[in-house]
């Protein structure tokens, strides 16, 4: 195959995972049940709207701890131990958006009703 | 394995080495782990290219054991082993398909393979396959990431012809 071919090709994978990735963080329901894995276990299913004042939750793994974050119905990881703090950088859980994963530690937060299928279809897997 | 090749890939690792920690001293463009350019590649390719698979694959496994220590996580040992070791292998079995004039776009297949490789393995880690909701984000990065590295490799290389043609 030419350079124009795999141009094409390659532009045109780009193009639908690009819109892929738009319709699946854009068309998610606005939910706002956490739940707060580690290890791919659930460690705890949180109703935002019901958390008054603040909360903070300490999780500890094999890169150190995670405190979690939650105030006026939103939710984020405070700190982490692990060197590139990416799930710090996340910020807070937005419903549009993507979980906030700590891979170091494992942990994973995300919303629960939006994806409840895949939940029972991962549960049965193991 | 002659001495000569033996010292260009020592080389080749250490430079790959040297863009792989400037490259994680940089701050991450998008928060998902696993969006990166890859720099470090750019000297795999170069071996597979210039010296031949063997030296690109110790270049590939020699840079990735000493990034790990660099970076200070045995976990991301994991994640960059499935990562190079499925893209390396990729790129060896379709090398003969691919002249240096179409390198780019064998860059472009082993990024994408890398990623998914990368993304495997973290849902085998954690055991949540809701991870897979990377799976597009991560093909962009890889298509992008791959081209570019892919083209420095190269331009690079398309210099270098006369030299490594007549040494190797």
């Amino acid at each position: 195959m030419k350079n124009r071919g795999w141009i094409i090709v390659f532009a045109s994978a780009l193009i639908i995972c690009a819109v892929w990735w738009l319709c699946i963080t854009a068309f998610s329901s606005p939910a706002k049940t956490v739940g707060i894995y580690q290890n791919g276990e659930l460690i705890e299913k949180i109703d935002l709207t019901t958390v008054t004042g603040e909360r903070e939750i300490e999780l500890s793994g094999e890169y150190g701890r995670n405190i979690v974050y939650i105030s006026n119905g939103s939710i984020k990881m405070k700190s982490a131990d692990c060197p590139d703090k990416i799930c710090v950088k996340h910020g807070e859980l937005e419903s549009s958006g993507s979980p906030i994963v700590c891979l170091p530690n494992k942990v994973i937060i995300k919303f629960e009703d939006a994806s409840e299928k895949i939940d029972a279809k991962a549960g049965a897997a193991g | 394995m002659n001495t000569k090749k033996v010292i260009l890939s020592a080389v080749l690792t250490a430079f790959a080495l040297v863009a792989f920690v400037i490259e994680s001293a940089m701050p991450p463009v998008v928060p998902i782990y696993g969006v990166k350019i890859g720099l470090a590649n750019v000297f795999t390719l170069f071996a597979l290219y210039a010296l031949g698979k063997r030296s690109a694959t110790a270049v590939l496994l020699i840079r990735v054991s000493l990034a790990a220590v660099f970076a200070g996580q045995a976990v991301s040992l994991f994640y960059s082993l499935t990562g190079g070791v499925l893209s390396l292998l990729l790129m060896i079995s379709l090398k003969r398909f691919f002249p240096v004039k179409r390198l780019w776009a064998l860059s472009v297949l082993s990024a994408v393979m890398h990623n998914i490789g990368q993304l495997t393995a973290a849902v085998i880690l954690t055991s949540t396959p809701q991870i897979l909701f990377y799976f597009p984000i991560l093909v962009v990065s890889g298509i992008i990431a791959g081209a570019v590295t892919g083209l420095c490799a190269q331009l690079v290389l398309l210099r270098l012809k006369h030299i490594y043609d007549k040494n190797f």
